[in-house]
């Protein structure tokens, strides 16, 4: 039921895990220079400071949760060489988290019809992930003569083949939500809008699990799906912090596939075989909502830190009654917003440069639970 | 007496006073007593109003809340019906790809206004406008089967509140999925804002909550924070009872509807919730009862002291205007006075006026002599009295009232006959008008005393009651008989110019009309013979060239010529100068020559021609055969000229048995299957220069004269000639003459010979064959007839096998079925040498002779054919030779014969030496008559042969010159042959020449062969 990461997998990210563990110790080393303190790495008390994802932990108001997610998105001023486009766009699954990038592609839609351009869009996905599935929609939509195709990777080693392949025909394919296949992994997609940092979000997250826990204890780590490149990041950011802490240590890894219900069912087991359990990494929208139940079914909200990623409603509600210690959240409705204006570019013929970036970066915020009830209130327009 | 004027001033004064004390009080009395009341009512009003403000209030708010519920209920209902019509409208056609499918939601959508219609298929797809989305996350009704209509809200990720109305499909499928349902999807704070939930500016608000409390809209409720939970705020509320929360709260869980008062954040407030049917929404009022209050009061305080101010306005009013009124009443009183004074100052002023106009009325009538009549009429308007004034009867003669008494019937039994009918009713027709409107006003004639008959005027008016019925009807008359009698002049000299204007305007259109006609018609061929002529001095080396243009000269030549002796001919025929000449003609020879003279015209055009006799049993009667020829070379030359190739022309001779003794009536009937007439234009086809087209048009060139021409000959002759036509089929042109007969009709006794002997007639045109049998039978043959050719043959081998042979055969030459030719051949081979074959055709058969001659033809027979003709072919023995066939004789020679020309014309000089020249004469030349005289007395005997005249020459005419060449002595110069050639072309110039010892007459431009020919006869 619980699975390791494969060999190869484990190399490549051991590669990137060292380059960050090596910045790291540079960072702060150099601080603890600047400082006059000695301490070693492993002894170390973090103070980690990503650019691209923010934290905000001195309590969060309206103003804050807007910055969280930007919903006052206005076109860019490109004006669009026509007057009607025909995009394509599929995803890992059906699910609430990207129900709220479609909001942001449906405004910008509007924006657009507003402006005299129509945009005409399928946006599916199956009701659970399969990169099998995902290929037969991608083979489907190049024969169906869209102006550009969309995918959000569901495995970027099955997926990008399909890609290539398609690009050599002639499709214009982009990536978009938090999954890439990057160019460095030998994807000749034409440009990506999303989360670009989500290895950096897995470890931003699981320091503040470890901070919580006083850098001691055991952990698990709850994965959404096998080869979805955003998921297998996260994890891996995570994994390479936790293995910075000499008195921490992961115990388990499960992979979900983005169900509650299988995260719930792979928490009770892990709580089950782990007693003394002191943490929960959880690296999608639906493995905290999944391990809140659980823990709270156990009644052991207390003893169990749990962080994890995205805005699920009934997350931010754990995250506001403390069951839940951080959450990750992205701005989905920026990725669905830009992901139409980015297409759109495509569309006419341009490649990314001075015009447009390669990849769109959208940001990811970490709130507490100071911040819960202001997001709750910005997102779904739950009041106290 | 002072003492008593002193006492009444007193008394006077004392009841002034006492009066305004009284009315000081009572003034003071009903100001206190309305005072009074009015604060007490006012009082007992506020206490009442206050109650009634409160029931009111509740009353208005839940009525106010139910309304405002229902609103929002239809609404959705709306949306709901909006659905289930969509889906009414849905067509095969709009699921037949994904396209069609968007463009009749996106229809719908634009239809009803709604931010979003969608289809969703069982697998959870949702179809809209403009995108295809997986949407069983997004949309949680999705995950179970839909069985009747839903609403819903859903609260989006960024707080975007939404009404979802969604209802079930059934049997309906897209791409092979079947759509389960439909929703439409709105946004909830402007569905709300359509409903105007909340007014501005008032102290009523309006807000939609979840049966939880939540609140469905982003809108402040009273002193509630946007978005706050009902039950829960109102926790903190001062209620007006203690249990009211609770039946509140579970009012509100329940979806019940209910009123409660509070006091919040230090304001009393009323709330009024009700459900929104088909939701679990509650619709709530909050309305603040301090401010409605404090109004009250305010209202209440203001009214009581405007009660107050009124009631003394009201008093100082009523005084101010009592004693305005007494001020007033007073002075009308005055102004009365006045009035009555000045009226009768004015009614006296208006009488002697009108006693001063009268007067002069009376004046001016007798002065202008105009005489006065009044009537007078009750209300039945019947007359009571009627006054003829002295001037009246004086202008009709009369002086004494016994002679004229005053009676209505003294004037109307006077009246002319003519005029009496007309001038009652306009007499009597303004008498009964009670509109007022008709006046009398008439003219008419009287017969007066001692002047006949006057013309008279007479204009009236009638005075009327207020019903319209006449009272008094006064009028004026006058005598107008000297103006009328100029007018009637004036009339008669103004018809008289103005026939005398369309007569001279006629004339004027008439003589434009023919110029206009003329111009044309002559510069046509003179445009071609001018133009051809100098083609051809331009390619005088090129003889071909020039002969086709010299061609085309003499054919223009001869139509501007043939154009010319049309319009002489007219216009002799106009003025008179053409008289009908009767001589003893024989039908037959006319015809005969007809047929000559149009044969070559009929093989050139291509025409089928058929000439033929019925029933003329008078061959020979007195007629001017020149006319009669005219007449009907006319219409055959028109009958060609409008039949195109491969059409018939025929020519008929009829004689009817209608005329008297001694005279024998004919129907010349000309037909062909030409272009025909419209029936507009037949009506005018005999009129001078009509054409129905012009040449131009129609390529056929005519002056339009012809028909003229014919109809006046036609007239001239007494007869008549009708014409029938119709387009694109042909026309026949019927003469009717009758003239009288002068050798008694063709001798109708039977041949002995022939008598009951067998003869066939073969023709295909019935008419000849009928024709040719009666006169077979005339003469006592048995004659049988057949139109086909082979039939005679059938009918030959028939009478030869039952040996009852026919002693003659008569075969038209040209039958349809078989070549009349060949006919005789087999004929002749079934009956051997003896028998009689003639050969009857109406053409030159000089072409076919020798071979008819070898087939076995006895004779020829010319059509038409008479009865003489027949019987004198069949008389002679049948081995008869031919007719004699007219030779020509040898061409005279010419040659030597010297010919003196007398003409004064250069040219005319140049052309006739040539043509002489050319025909071997010697030509010698005198340019005047003088001159001709001259040479002729200075010649010898022999010198010359013969002299062509010339008649109008500048020193001598012809006429003269024949004469005085005539007068010489030498009797072999005197007899010298004289011929006029001249362009005096008529008759009668021709008598003249003769009558001035010409011998003959040629007519210019000179027709060589006829000239030639004339020639011959003369020097022959």
């Amino acid at each position: 039921m619980i699975r390791r990461k494969d060999g190869a997998e484990r190399i490549k990210r051991r590669s990137r895990a060292f380059m960050f563990v090596s910045g790291m110790a540079v960072f702060c080393g150099c601080s603890l220079w600047l400082s006059g303190c000695t301490n070693s790495a492993e002894e170390r008390k973090p103070e980690t400071e990503l650019e691209s994802a923010r934290d905000i932990q001195d309590g969060m108001g309206l103003e804050d949760t807007l910055a969280v997610v930007n919903f006052d998105h206005e076109l860019d001023g490109y004006e669009p060489l026509k007057k009607e486009y025909n995009f394509y766009f599929t995803y890992k699954m059906v699910h609430p988290w990207w129900d709220a990038v479609a909001l942001g592609i449906e405004d910008a839609a509007e924006q657009y019809e507003d402006a005299g351009v129509t945009i005409d869009y399928e946006y599916l996905a199956p009701e659970s992930v399969s990169a099998q599935d995902q290929i037969l929609r991608l083979e489907d939509a190049a024969r169906r003569n869209f102006d550009v195709i969309g995918v959000d990777v569901a495995d970027v080693n099955v997926v990008t083949p399909v890609i290539n392949r398609l690009i050599e025909d002639g499709q214009r394919v982009m990536t978009f939500s938090s999954s890439d296949a990057d160019r460095e992994d030998g994807c000749r997609r034409i440009a990506y809008v999303g989360n670009t940092h989500n290895y950096e979000d897995g470890a931003e997250l699981t320091e503040a699990l470890c901070g919580k826990l006083g850098y001691r204890g055991k952990v698990a780590v709850l994965v959404g799906t096998r080869g979805a490149p955003c998921h297998e990041e996260r994890a891996l950011g995570a994994q390479d912090v936790i293995a910075q802490y000499r008195d921490m240590e992961i115990v388990e890894t499960a992979y979900d596939e983005d169900s509650v219900e299988k995260a719930y069912e792979y928490t009770q087991e892990i709580l089950e075989h782990h007693r003394d359990l002191s943490g929960i990494i959880c690296c999608n929208m639906s493995n905290p909502v999944g391990a809140a139940r659980a823990v709270i079914e156990a009644g052991r909200e207390e003893e169990i830190v749990i962080v994890g990623m995205d805005h699920d409603r009934e997350a931010l509600q754990y995250l506001k009654d403390g069951v839940i210690y951080a959450l990750g959240v992205q701005d989905c409705y920026s990725i669905g917003f830009n992901t139409v204006q980015v297409a759109v570019r495509i569309a006419d013929g341009q490649l990314p440069g001075e015009q447009y970036p390669e990849k769109t970066e959208e940001s990811t915020t970490v709130i507490y639970q100071n911040g819960a009830a202001a997001m709750l209130r910005t997102l779904y327009g739950e009041l106290d | 007496m002072d003492q008593l004027k002193d006492k009444n001033r007193n008394m006077d004064k004392e009841q002034r006073r006492q009066t305004v004390t009284y009315t000081v009080w009572g003034g003071l009395v009903i100001a206190a007593v309305l005072l009074l009341t009015t604060v007490w009512v006012s009082g007992s009003a506020r206490t009442g109003t206050d109650q009634a403000v409160e029931r009111v209030s509740e009353f208005y708010l839940d009525e106010l809340a139910g309304r405002r519920a229902q609103v929002v209920s239809e609404e959705l209902k709306n949306y709901t019906g909006y659905m289930e019509h969509a889906l009414e409208i849905l067509e095969d056609a709009d699921l037949e790809s994904q396209e069609t499918l968007r463009r009749f939601l996106g229809k719908v959508e634009t239809l009803y206004d709604v931010d979003k219609f969608a289809m969703v298929d069982e697998n959870g797809i949702v179809y809209s406008e403009n995108s295809t989305v997986s949407g069983l996350s997004r949309y949680s009704f999705l995950s179970e089967e839909l069985t009747e209509p839903v609403i819903s809200t859903l609260n989006l990720y960024g707080a975007k509140k939404q009404v979802l109305l969604a209802t079930p499909v059934e049997d309906i499928s897209f791409q092979g999925v079947r759509i389960k349902a439909c929703f439409i999807q709105l946004n909830i704070a402007r569905m709300l804002s359509s409903l105007t939930l909340q007014t501005s500016g008032s102290e009523t608000y309006y807000n939609l909550y979840y049966r939880n409390g939540e609140s469905l809209t982003e809108d402040n409720f009273g002193y509630l924070t946007a978005g706050n939970n009902l039950l829960l705020a109102l926790k903190d509320a001062k209620m007006e009872n203690e249990s009211d929360y609770d039946r509140f709260a579970d009012d509100f869980l329940s979806g019940r509807r209910g009123q409660i008062s509070f006091t919040y954040e230090e304001m009393k407030e009323g709330l009024c919730y009700i459900p929104v049917e088909g939701t679990n929404w509650m619709l709530t009022i909050l309305i603040r009862n301090n401010v409605i209050s404090e109004q009250i009061s305010s209202i209440s305080s203001g009214m009581m002291s405007r009660g107050i101010i009124q009631i003394f306005i009201t008093v100082f009013s009523m005084l101010v205007v009592f004693l305005i009124l007494i001020h007033q009443s007073r002075k009308n009183a005055m102004i009365l006075l006045e009035q009555e004074k000045e009226d009768g100052n004015r009614i006296r002023a208006a009488y002697a006026q009108i006693e001063r106009e009268q007067t002069a009325m009376e004046n001016i009538q007798a002065a202008m002599g105009s005489g006065l009549w009044s009537m007078e009429f009750n209300e039945r308007a019947e007359m009571i009295s009627c006054t003829w004034s002295e001037v009246f009867r004086n202008m009709l003669g009369y002086t004494e009232e016994e002679d004229f008494p005053n009676r209505l019937e003294s004037w109307s039994d006077l009246l002319h006959e003519d005029d009496r009918e007309r001038v009652m009713k306009e007499y009597w027709g303004t008498i009964k008008d009670y509109s007022g409107k008709k006046t009398y006003n008439v003219e008419y004639r009287l017969l007066t005393k001692n002047a006949g008959w006057r013309w008279f005027h007479a204009a009236g008016r009638l005075s009327r009651r207020e019903d319209g019925s006449p009272v008094t009807f006064v009028g004026l008359f006058m005598d107008i008989d000297d103006e009328k009698k100029l007018e009637e002049r004036l009339e008669r000299q103004k018809i008289d110019l103005e026939d005398a204007l369309a007569a001279a305007q006629h004339a004027n259109r008439a003589k434009t009309t023919f110029l206009n006609n003329m111009s044309h018609d002559i510069r046509t061929p003179m445009n071609a013979i001018i133009g051809f002529t100098s083609l051809a001095a331009a390619h005088m080396d090129n003889q071909e060239q020039v002969q086709d243009y010299l061609g085309k000269i003499a054919t223009s030549s001869n139509h501007l010529l043939s154009l010319i002796n049309d319009v002489l001919d007219m216009s002799r025929i106009e003025s008179g100068k053409v008289k009908i000449e009767e001589k003893e003609t024989s039908l037959p020879e006319i015809m005969h020559d007809l047929k000559t003279i149009v044969q070559a015209d009929i093989t050139s055009r291509q025409l089928e021609f058929y000439i033929d006799t019925a029933d003329v049993v008078n061959e020979h009667v007195m007629c001017d055969r020149l006319r009669l020829n005219q007449v009907l070379l006319n219409l055959l030359s028109n009958a060609m000229k409008f039949t195109k190739p491969g059409g018939i022309v025929g020519v008929r001779i009829l004689q009817k048995g209608t005329a008297f003794e001694g005279y024998a009536s004919y129907e010349f009937q000309v037909k062909d299957t030409g272009i025909g007439m419209s029936q507009e234009f037949l009506e005018h086809v005999f009129e001078p220069f009509e054409r129905e087209r012009t040449s131009t048009v129609s390529g056929i060139q005519g002056t339009g004269l012809g028909m003229a021409i014919t109809k006046n000959i036609v007239d001239m002759m007494d007869g008549t000639i009708t014409v029938t036509s119709e387009i694109g089929k042909g026309t026949t042109f019927t003469v009717a003459l009758k003239f009288r007969t002068c050798s008694g009709p063709v001798r109708q006794e039977i041949i002995p010979q022939l008598q009951g002997l067998r003869a066939l007639v073969a023709d295909d045109d019935f008419n000849t064959c009928s024709s040719v049998t009666k006169m077979l039978s005339t003469i006592g043959m048995r004659p049988d007839w057949t139109t086909s050719g082979k039939e005679a043959v059938l009918r030959a081998q028939l009478a030869d096998e039952q040996d009852d042979e026919y002693a003659a055969y008569i075969i038209d030459w040209l039958m349809p079925d078989m070549n009349g030719i060949e006919v005789v051949r087999r004929i002749r081979s079934i009956v051997g040498e003896e028998k009689t074959i003639i050969i009857l055709t109406a053409y030159d058969w000089s072409d076919i002779e020798e071979e008819a001659r070898e087939a076995g033809v006895t004779a020829f027979c010319s059509k038409p054919i008479f009865l003489s003709e027949l019987r004198k072919i069949l008389e002679s023995p049948f081995t008869a030779s031919d007719e004699e066939k007219n030779v020509p004789e040898d061409n005279a020679c010419f040659e030597g014969k010297k010919i003196l020309l007398v003409e004064d014309n250069e040219l005319n000089q140049e052309i006739t030496v040539e043509i002489l020249q050319e025909a071997g004469f010697v030509v010698d030349v005198a340019d005047d008559g003088t001159v001709a005289v001259e040479k002729m007395q200075h010649a010898k005997p022999g010198q010359f042969d013969l002299i062509l005249m010339d008649i109008q020459m500048p020193i001598l005419n012809g006429y003269e010159a024949t004469k005085q060449i005539r007068a010489f002595d030498d009797p072999d110069l005197a007899g010298i042959p004289i011929l006029a050639m001249t362009a005096n072309a008529f008759e009668e110039d021709r008598q003249e020449a003769l009558e001035a010892g010409m011998n003959g007459h040629v007519a210019k431009p000179i027709d060589v062969p006829k000239l030639l020919e004339l020639l011959r006869e003369i020097l022959k």
